[in-house]
């Protein structure tokens, strides 16, 4: 089984124009910023929202194709959706909020009632049924919701932003049963999300998506160690950097230059951890390490770690110890010298 | 929300104010002053206060009805649809509002009359409206319906069409999403909406007057009865009786819609 959404569409200021490809049994997130059209995408495939210009099929099943002016209503598409806010009816019990896709299918009330339980006790709410969704935690309405529509067992699973309307001190743990609920699901599953540790703990692949584009694509951890825009550069917690290399050099977009020791040649990405960036008060003499002069543009404690904002000739954020930034007395303003192993500078291809 | 400034009230605002509670609060001390308590139960199930009440409930009821059949769709087109002209629609509604009701006795006697194309139409079925039971119902109608109509819409306007969109993803077809859902969150609204017709519908004197006249035990409901006995025959005792059983009901249905009204006020 696959699904396959190819969308142009321009909503807003929004212009989504991207090309997503995803297979049954694997769990893919798309990530990327508020307002980068993830959950436009989703509506999209679920049939919410018409494309001005694509084609979205799942499992040979043209839900929609603006060539053939194919369309299929939503409710007559296989997708269970999971919402943000997980859509529950307030005026149904939790049973009948369970049940209702099956008797919307023609189900027979009782064998509907009969399988909507199987499905609470399944996701340990059976004490739930005849609450009304109100009763429910934000953990418990969700898994309500993921009941509801596992239940009529859909092509294909969406879920949109799943841990957001649930606080944080209980994200842990619906993490992790999230993650398991989601592998007894064989068809298609697709989450957004603009937290990168939901991402990391709950999908197999990410699909990056910044300003209706698709940046990015590929296993979380690749994607996180190499990344190919800022956003994702500053998630993953890089400094990154875009430039041409030419020899044992990188000429960046400013004009500025790096050592670097590489096989890549051209243009070409460069990431530099912040922890690898050691600062000085004084430019170190004879270093044959890249040495770039800044002026401390902010500082945010974080525990053990400080992180410095630099402002040079392009814009860096290096770690440093507590101790280390009283001995350096950094303060914003202050000038201090940014030094770089080459081996620290990873680099590969544009 | 008295904040620290406004805690204290300007002295030129209480006088006004007290002579506005006053003016409110006389004319129902008035009635209550003149009510013959000790005669009152005889009074109150007297043949003709009975047959007016009777009558009343009866017209109202049906007033409700065609108002619930016809008003909640078009609230809800007007809430939930991009309906051309919809701005048009929404103020023709509204008219009967503002419009006084002899005005719309005498259109709507213009319109279904005997002799009116459409009055003919309906002779033919031996339907008659001027001056009969139905009419008195339809003039009702026509007064409360627009307070069903604008209820509602309010109430649809509350919530988008989310849970609609969650029906559909679950496979509910439009008219399932609409019994199912729409409607049982709108049910509040309704409700609302009908009660207030109702008081409306109950209470409406001059384009039931006007369209359907006052026959006894036909057309002649409380509103109507009250005015004839306290003008005509001079029996302000039963007009006064009269009077106090709308006044109940009007409190009635205050207290019920209570929370909903001065709820959303507080």
């Amino acid at each position: 089984m696959t699904l396959q959404a190819r969308v142009q569409t321009q909503l807003g200021t929004l212009h989504l124009n991207c090309d997503v490809s995803v297979d049954s049994n694997v769990t893919v997130a798309v990530l990327g910023p508020n307002g980068a059209g993830k959950t436009t995408l989703l509506r999209v495939i679920a049939g919410l929202l018409p494309v001005a210009e694509g084609r979205v099929e799942v499992d040979g099943v043209v839900f929609e194709d603006s060539e053939s002016g194919a369309w299929l209503a939503p409710e007559a598409r296989r997708v269970g959706f999971v919402f943000q806010d997980h859509g529950l009816f307030p005026h149904l019990s939790v049973l009948d909020n369970v049940a209702f896709g099956l008797r919307a299918r023609g189900m027979d009330r009782k064998v509907a009632a009969t399988k909507a339980h199987e499905w609470l006790e399944r996701v340990d709410l059976g004490r739930y049924a005849d609450s009304r969704p109100s009763a429910l935690s934000g953990g418990q309405s969700q898994r309500a919701a993921l009941a509801r529509v596992l239940v009529t067992d859909p092509q294909a699973l969406l879920l949109d932003e799943p841990l957001a309307a649930v606080d944080a001190s209980g994200r842990l743990e619906l993490r992790r049963a999230l993650r398991e609920h989601l592998s007894t699901f064989s068809g298609v599953r697709l989450l957004v999300t603009h937290d990168p540790l939901e991402a990391a703990s709950l999908a197999d692949r990410v699909i990056v998506l910044e300003e209706g584009h698709v940046t990015q694509e590929g296993p979380f951890s690749e994607v996180s160690a190499r990344p190919r825009s800022a956003w994702i550069a500053r998630m993953a917690g890089l400094n990154l950097l875009r430039g041409v290399v030419s020899g044992e050099a990188i000429l960046l977009e400013d004009g500025s230059s790096l050592t670097v020791a590489t096989d890549v040649a051209g243009p070409a990405l460069a990431t530099i951890q912040p922890r690898a960036i050691a600062l000085y008060r004084q430019a170190p003499e004879g270093s044959p390490r890249n040495v770039v002069r800044c002026t401390v543009a902010g500082v945010d404690p974080e525990g053990d770690r400080w992180r410095i904002r630099l402002d040079g000739p392009f814009p860096l954020v290096a770690e440093v110890t507590p101790a280390a930034a009283a001995e350096l007395r950094l303060a914003e303003g202050g000038e201090v010298f940014a030094v770089v192993k080459a081996t620290e500078i990873d680099v590969y291809p544009e | 929300m008295t904040r620290g400034v406004t805690r204290r009230p300007l002295i030129g605002l209480v006088i006004p104010a007290a002579v506005a509670v006053l003016f409110i609060a006389l004319p129902l001390i008035g009635l209550l002053a003149h009510v013959d308590w000790s005669n009152l139960p005889s009074e109150l199930v007297s043949t003709d206060v009975l047959t007016a009440l009777r009558l009343s409930l009866e017209c109202s009821a049906i007033a409700v009805v065609i108002a619930l059949v016809i008003g909640v769709p078009l609230a809800y087109l007007l809430a939930r649809t991009s309906l051309p002209g919809r701005r048009v629609f929404r103020g023709l509604v509204t008219l009967p509002l503002v419009l006084p009701p002899v005005v719309g006795g005498i259109a709507l006697q213009t319109a279904f009359g005997t002799t009116t194309p459409i009055g003919t139409v309906l002779h033919h079925f031996g339907i008659v409206l001027p001056f009969s039971t139905a009419g008195a119902a339809i003039a009702e109608a026509f007064v409360g319906f627009p307070f069903l109509v604008i209820t509602v819409e309010a109430g649809l306007r509350q919530r988008d069409d989310h849970l609609e969109e969650v029906a559909a993803t679950l496979g509910a077809r439009p008219w399932r999403r609409f019994w199912q859902v729409t409607m049982p969150l709108a049910a509040p609204s309704i409700a609302a909406g009908a009660a207030l017709c109702w008081a409306r519908a109950l209470g409406e004197f001059g384009a039931t007057i006007t369209f359907a006249g006052s026959f006894p035990g036909t057309t002649e409901t409380l509103p109507i009865a009250a005015y004839s006995s306290f003008e005509g025959s001079g029996q302000v005792g039963e007009a006064i009786t009269l009077s106090l059983l709308l006044l109940a009901i009007s409190i009635l249905v205050l207290v019920v819609l209570r929370d909903r009204w001065l709820g959303a006020l507080r």
